[in-house]
């Protein structure tokens, strides 16, 4: 068996301090990546590509999601009050970026009110040319059937409601319930997602 | 059975000590991290240049330049105040009278929405609340019989008042006024 080297002090103060600067590099990496890089771990519910935690803003939130609705959302409200929903990738799976289309449609969600707005990665609005950031219970247009309709990416479609995303990087889609109904709020899976499609090409 | 070296056990034991160090910075930060980026929110360049402390403040509409807090909503109106309940109850009033959804909302230091009221909830009637510290308020006594008392489970903590626009450039001149009826004054 091998004997221990013999280091010298000025080495074994080297060793411990590069040991525990290691320590809080893994522990303040890890926890950066667990709620940032990682906030489906604190996902409570997915409903279609839409993904929402019902203790967002509650006291009853363990120390996770306290920590990833902190850095994702902020000043969040009660489910009573609001419920979210945030959608990172399309139907189809695939991560939504800024520089493809996508088509958003649905039924009017069973809340009092109801907005989809557009964010890029770093949660903050797009810088949009025509001020368009969401859809809401105010602009939306309902077809024939009752559904809405509204898209996103660098260039406009024509005839629809349109939400610019300049640039290429990822991007989010979060939906919005004021007041939810009591049912909705019960069984939040109940919800008919709206549905998002990728469509034409990236620019 | 074979007994281990020195050397392996100085590397066990710095082994072991990297891992405890690593899981206690990890839930020091989970922690912390709430906590802090309230106090960031609580103390920013904003919140000084708008003199919030115990004062109702009013930003103005989102847009792509609002970058203060994560997932601003461009649909809403948002009035603002730091509060501090560690010298004295703090009152909160707010009659902004609209039809449409409005909320004021409270959220502890450690980031926790421990209170809301909204339109429906209020009755359309104002709101009047007297925001008083975890053990009790010094000055308690200013509280007149009957109010409404929200205990706030931390000395500081901030107010989000949202009023809903679908339009603020068309509705600018009702939600306007509506709004800048809440005043955060200590008592």
């Amino acid at each position: 068996m091998q004997a221990a080297p013999n280091l010298s002090r000025w080495q074994r103060v080297f060793v411990g301090i590069a040991l525990y600067g290691c320590a809080v590099a893994i522990g303040l990496g890890s926890a950066w990546w667990v709620l940032k890089k990682a906030p489906w771990m604190m996902q409570t519910i997915q409903v279609g590509a839409w993904k929402g935690n019902l203790l967002a803003g509650s006291a009853d939130a363990d120390l996770y999601t306290r920590a990833a609705i902190a850095l994702n959302a902020l000043l969040a409200m009660g489910r009573e009050e609001t419920m979210y929903f945030i959608a990172s990738r399309d139907d189809a799976g695939n991560p939504l970026r800024s520089h493809c289309s996508y088509r958003v449609e649905g039924v009017p969600p069973k809340a009092r009110w109801w907005s989809i707005t557009v964010y890029a990665d770093d949660m903050f609005l797009f810088d949009a040319p025509n001020k368009h950031y969401s859809l809401n219970g105010t602009t939306a247009r309902l077809d024939a059937n009752g559904r809405f309709l509204f898209t996103t990416g660098g260039e406009e479609q024509p005839g629809t409601h349109w939400l610019p995303t300049p640039g290429n990087r990822g991007m989010v889609l979060t939906l919005r319930l004021y007041n939810p109904e009591p049912d909705l709020q019960a069984a939040p899976a109940s919800l008919s997602p709206p549905t998002i499609t990728a469509s034409g090409v990236c620019t | 059975m074979k007994r281990f070296s020195d050397h392996q056990r100085l590397w066990f034991y710095r082994a072991l000590t990297l891992m405890t160090t690593a899981i206690l910075v990890h839930l020091a930060a989970v922690w912390a991290a709430p906590r802090l980026i309230m106090q960031v929110l609580m103390h920013s360049p904003m919140a000084k240049e708008m003199n919030m402390q115990n004062k109702a403040a009013f930003p103005p509409p989102v847009t792509a330049a609002s970058r203060t807090v994560v997932m601003p909503s461009p649909d809403l109106l948002y009035s603002v105040c730091v509060f501090d309940v560690s010298t004295g109850p703090v009152r909160i009033s707010a009659n902004p009278n609209l039809k449409s959804y409005w909320s004021v909302a409270l959220y502890a230091s450690n980031s926790d929405n421990f209170f809301v009221i909204n339109d429906r909830k209020s009755g359309d009637k104002p709101v009047d609340i007297w925001l008083v510290s975890p053990g009790g308020s010094p000055d308690a006594r200013a509280i007149p019989d009957g109010a409404q008392v929200v205990v706030s489970p931390s000395q500081t903590g901030f107010l989000l008042m949202r009023v809903l626009t679908g339009d603020y450039e068309a509705e600018k001149h009702i939600i306007e006024p509506a709004r800048r009826t809440l005043t955060c004054t200590p008592s």
